[in-house]
């Protein structure tokens, strides 16, 4: 905004717009100010007024929170990242349920395995749908990044991928040599007992962790950098939308898994005998599962964000 | 009744009758509709109307930006007033019939 010939009136009025986001201060800024300045003139400002500047402002603010602000082409094209990050997150809640979830059945009645079978094949079947709908998401950009590439861009995307490729080949070392320590122990010490396994074990999940965060990087770094058309940002949302409603149903049939195991066979979530009291609220279930659900809100957030742009994608305002 | 929930209606109206800047929009709003808007509920509907491309700036020198409606702009107005005209003529008909001699008497039955 311009700073010349402001009084103490403009100022506090400059202060007040404080509220808004900056993008939105820097296109409107001046507007409201002048505004303000027409409506109290040298006068203090009303109460009314400044209560509706900082409720318009912090409005804003939520707006850009939820929508994510900008053009929207761009609203389409972070939202999709943000389910992108989402769903990587949210795989490593999975690897957590997969590891809580071994030998379940051996733990339960046959006669009361139904429900939680049931709640485990959907979880399974539609990680198995999720990871292809990724993996089309990735398809659909292709065409864009090899134009990228044409046009000699691949040296500002170069290093989050190299980064991303190193850290694959050193989670699939790890994975392999883990396997192999793995078959040499008893159950029991793989569950914990053996205080080196575990380390080791904290120290891979980490490993995936930064594996799957920095291919998620790097498709966010590629993002901000190819032109999508406006078919393939309808794609993206379109396809950002099914991941999200994916990792809802995922979530839910975890929930069902857990509870129905929890009913059946409480014993089995604290390694106890059967028949033996105990709790299943455990941190090895709680922990995977929390995880699950805050990356499905955000998937579910980014995908609002990237399907609520779209409108203003078919007006030709993007 | 509703009319202070509806800005961007009252903004596209303002604008039906030419170009004007935050202020004589407001001005012209309480004019014609009695509803005094907020300066920040003013422009936050403004920056939802150019969004969306039913509104844009003309250009300016000054701190005061005018705007005009756009073609899209127009179109919506029209379909906004048209969905307003159905239901005051539903409603006018309706409160016909309520005050016609003998209607008292049935909605006491009913």
């Amino acid at each position: 905004m311009g700073e010349t010939g402001r009084g103490r009136g403009t100022d506090g009025r400059v202060r007040l717009l404080r509220v808004y986001p900056a993008a939105w201060r820097a296109r409107y800024g001046d507007e409201l100010v002048a505004l303000l300045e027409d409506l109290d003139g040298a006068a203090r400002m009303s109460w009314r007024v400044r209560l509706d500047v900082v409720r318009a402002g912090l409005g804003e603010r939520a707006r850009v929170l939820v929508l994510g602000g900008g053009a929207p082409r761009e609203r389409v094209r972070r939202g999709s990242v943000l389910v992108l990050y989402a769903w990587m997150l949210f795989v490593l809640g999975g690897f957590g349920v997969q590891k809580a979830s071994e030998h379940w059945q051996a733990a339960t009645p046959s006669g009361e395995r139904t429900l939680p079978a049931l709640g485990f094949d959907v979880l399974v079947v539609v990680a198995a749908l999720g990871s292809v709908l990724v993996l089309l998401g990735v398809a659909v950009a292709l065409p864009a990044l090899a134009g990228l590439v044409r046009r000699g861009g691949w040296r500002t995307i170069r290093l989050p991928i190299l980064v991303a490729v190193a850290l694959s080949v050193s989670t699939v070392v790890a994975t392999v040599g883990l396997a192999a320590w793995a078959h040499s122990l008893t159950a029991a010490a793989r569950n914990g007992h053996d205080a080196s396994y575990a380390g080791v074990f904290v120290g891979w999940v980490v490993l995936v962790a930064a594996c799957l965060f920095a291919w998620a990087a790097a498709a966010s770094a590629t993002a901000r950098r190819i032109s999508f058309s406006l078919r393939q940002l309808r794609l993206e949302a379109g396809l950002a939308a099914a991941t999200s409603a994916a990792m809802v149903v995922m979530t839910l049939a975890a929930a069902v898994w857990w509870g129905a195991v929890a009913s059946a066979a409480p014993w089995f979530f604290e390694g106890r005998p059967a028949g033996a009291a105990a709790s299943p609220l455990v941190a090895n279930v709680i922990v995977p599962v929390a995880v699950m659900v805050c990356a499905t809100a955000l998937a579910l957030a980014g995908a609002t964000r990237a399907l609520r742009a779209l409108p203003a994608l078919a007006d030709g305002s993007g | 009744m509703a009319r202070e929930n509806d800005p961007p209606l009252l903004i596209l109206t303002s604008l039906a009758s030419g170009p004007k800047h935050g202020y004589a929009l407001l001005l012209d709003i309480e004019d014609f509709a009695a509803v005094r808007l907020g300066p920040g509920t003013l422009y936050g509907a403004i920056g939802r109307l150019e969004e969306r491309g039913l509104i844009e700036p003309v250009e300016s020198s000054g701190r005061t930006r005018p705007y005009r409606l756009t073609a899209s702009g127009s179109a919506a107005l029209e379909s906004a007033l048209a969905e307003l005209r159905t239901i005051v003529d539903e409603g006018t008909a309706r409160l016909r019939a309520w005050a016609r001699p003998g209607a008292a008497a049935a909605r006491t039955v009913a």
